[in-house]
């Protein structure tokens, strides 16, 4: 049956030669598992648009009902969490791919005459993917969000001269809000899909065009050839369910973060950029005062221009790692400073309190002083004394601070005990209230 | 017809088929690029906001206090609340700083026992004056414009480019 209707469409619309560019391309040196990254990258993006457009049935790209609504999607929408786990997860497994291919291409520099407008247009596709990372950060519009977006906003604004400028133009105005939270959208599930699928069928018509690369050594490559279609196409859907799977337990097992909503006047947050951006955070610690633009721009700059020149800075003949020692030190070079820069964050950032101290110490106050005895906080409490689940929403840090002084010179016939606290202990206390919000 | 009276023809043709092209693309190009931009460029208008009395303040101590202050962004009009630090030093003079870490603003806290401000995003000090004690933050806290009106506190909320050695209001 079948086919039936491929050689009824055959007949009509004369496949064979499509056939033939797709699938009967010859592979220098045969199909090999080396060759894996691009298709499993090219999965993850297919995986990313169709989990993304689902996301947006329910998602709200407004700043007063975005987190509400990934809320309703992680709580309430059957398989929410689920599919958000793998639009979240899948985008790490995205990040992972591209840099194993662009490891794979680097090691056999398969970047060089004749393909460097496939290397130049694959280094457009990786920075095209970051950006899908940052806009996509900010959409749940929780803390992490709102507060990584500040940070890397600011660092596009260190650049010289137009650097203001362009603040206000990512934002979309003075401050971060909801014009940000509508570009980014638009920019995240618009701009960037179109994009990145042009250049991805770019990509591939390039590849087409000038055919693998194959292994390095010539007289392998010459030994044998074997067509994409059946070995490589097989090699590569094990490699896609594999990585499948493994996203997939994890979209089930850990489910995408959600931290409290965002919230500019509370600055207690420690915001933590995205794993794949994480080495990057590090590296800005040690850049003090004037170098901190070398950080921020200097280096950025110089990386990706280098990526783009590479074909044409190694031009020597000769595809073997050995003959490049060059290239090869300043790869392994780059990975070095990523792992060791990746790892000191990481120890860092498990060792860092994500909230305020002061709030921890007015939290462990509220147990001390049993404040639950009258007071409940959803749900767990006594109903006796005002719920205080959403207190930082109704009152004002001044109001706090006098009513734990003196309650009833605030609210006369209060039953509220006068605890004779200190000054740190009402700010502390004071400070944990505020945290209790919508 | 001979062969360069067609190839004349050919030409022509490519140039009106590029005008054409550049006419819409101009059309359409130019006012989108203004339509993106140009919103994101305009300025609010910052007025004064009242953050509570003086006499609160202890010298020596800074005080966290609430500003709230109505802000258009685009179509929306909300009031939003920003914490901002007061501090009164030994003279009396007070100074209120932006809560946003001149380095790339994180909210920074006052650790009390240490007497100063810490950013935690990538490890900035500051003293009780704003000045950097240690860290990337390439300029002291930046202090905002205060008035004193009825022994109430009067501040403008604005933000400025963080990163930078010069105080640039965004
Ligand atoms: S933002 Fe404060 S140290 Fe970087």
């Amino acid at each position: 049956m079948g086919r039936q209707i491929v050689q009824w469409l055959d007949n009509r619309l004369n496949l064979g030669p499509i056939r033939v560019a797709l699938l009967d391309e010859p592979i220098p040196g045969g199909a090999s598992w080396i060759y894996i990254f691009g298709s499993i990258t090219l999965f993850f993006f297919l995986l990313q648009m169709v989990t993304g457009m689902f996301l947006s049935i329910y998602y709200s790209p407004s700043t007063e009902h975005a987190y509400m609504s990934i809320q309703y999607i992680m709580d309430d929408v059957e398989f929410g969490s689920f599919i958000r786990g793998l639009h979240h997860w899948g985008a790490s497994g995205m990040m992972v791919a591209i840099g194993l291919h662009i490891l794979q291409v680097f090691l056999y520099g398969a970047y060089k005459k004749p393909r460097e407008l496939l290397w130049v247009v694959g280094v457009v596709l990786l920075i095209l993917t970051l950006a899908f990372g940052f806009s996509g950060y900010l959409l749940p519009w929780d803390q992490r969000a709102y507060w990584a977006t500040q940070v890397g906003i600011n660092m596009v604004g260190t650049l010289p001269v137009i650097g203001d400028v362009l603040i206000r133009v990512i934002r979309g105005g003075q401050n971060l809000g909801a014009m940000t939270l509508t570009r980014f959208f638009a920019l995240h599930t618009l701009f960037l899909p179109w994009l990145l699928m042009t250049l991805v069928v770019l990509h591939l018509f390039i590849l087409r065009r000038v055919g693998p690369a194959g292994p390095w050594d010539a007289a392998q490559a010459a030994h044998i050839s074997e067509p994409f279609w059946p070995k490589q196409v097989a090699m590569d859907a094990v490699a896609i369910g594999v990585a499948f799977t493994l996203i997939a337990s994890l979209a089930l097992l850990v489910p995408a973060p959600l931290s409290d909503p965002a919230n500019p006047s509370d600055t207690s947050f420690t915001p933590v950029p995205e794993w794949y951006f994480l080495f990057y955070y590090q590296l800005l610690k040690y850049l003090e005062g004037p170098l901190e633009i070398v950080g921020t721009v200097v280096l950025p700059i110089l990386f990706f221009l280098g990526l783009f020149a590479l074909p044409w800075l190694d031009r020597r003949q000769g595809r073997r790692p050995v003959s490049r020692p060059i290239v090869m030190g300043a790869g392994a070079g780059f990975l070095l400073v990523v792992f060791t820069f990746l790892s000191l964050s990481l120890y860092e950032v498990a060792s860092l309190p994500t909230s305020d101290p002061s709030v921890l110490r007015g939290k462990a106050l509220y147990q001390e002083l049993d404040c639950a005895g009258c007071h409940r906080i959803h749900g767990e409490g006594e109903a006796f004394a005002p719920d205080l689940s959403y207190v930082g929403d109704t009152r004002s840090r001044d109001w706090l601070l006098q009513h734990f002084k003196n309650p009833q010179a605030v609210v006369p016939n209060s039953e509220m005990p006068e605890y004779g606290l200190n000054e740190e202990e009402l700010s502390d206390l004071t400070n944990y209230m505020l945290t209790l919000k919508k | 017809m001979d062969a360069s009276e067609g190839e004349g023809r050919r030409t022509f043709l490519g140039w009106v088929g590029g005008v054409i092209a550049a006419m819409i693309g101009g059309a359409v190009g130019i006012p989108l690029v203004g339509y993106t931009i140009l919103p994101a460029l305009k300025r609010q208008k910052l007025s004064w906001h009242d953050v509570g009395p003086v006499a609160e303040l202890e010298p020596g101590s800074p005080k966290e206090i609430d500003c709230i202050h109505s802000v258009t962004d685009g179509w929306q009009k909300t009031t939003t609340k920003k914490s901002v630090w007061a501090v009164k030093d030994g003279q009396g003079a007070i100074s209120v700083f932006s809560p946003l870490c001149t380095h790339l603003g994180c909210g920074y806290r006052w650790e009390g026992d240490q007497r100063q401000f810490y950013c935690p995003c990538h490890n900035s000090y500051f003293h009780l004056d704003g000045k950097v004690l240690g860290g990337p933050a390439p300029r002291p806290l930046d202090t905002l414009p205060v008035k004193i009106e009825n022994g109430r506190l009067l501040v403008i909320y604005k933000e400025f480019k963080a990163g930078t050695p010069a105080k640039i209001e965004l």
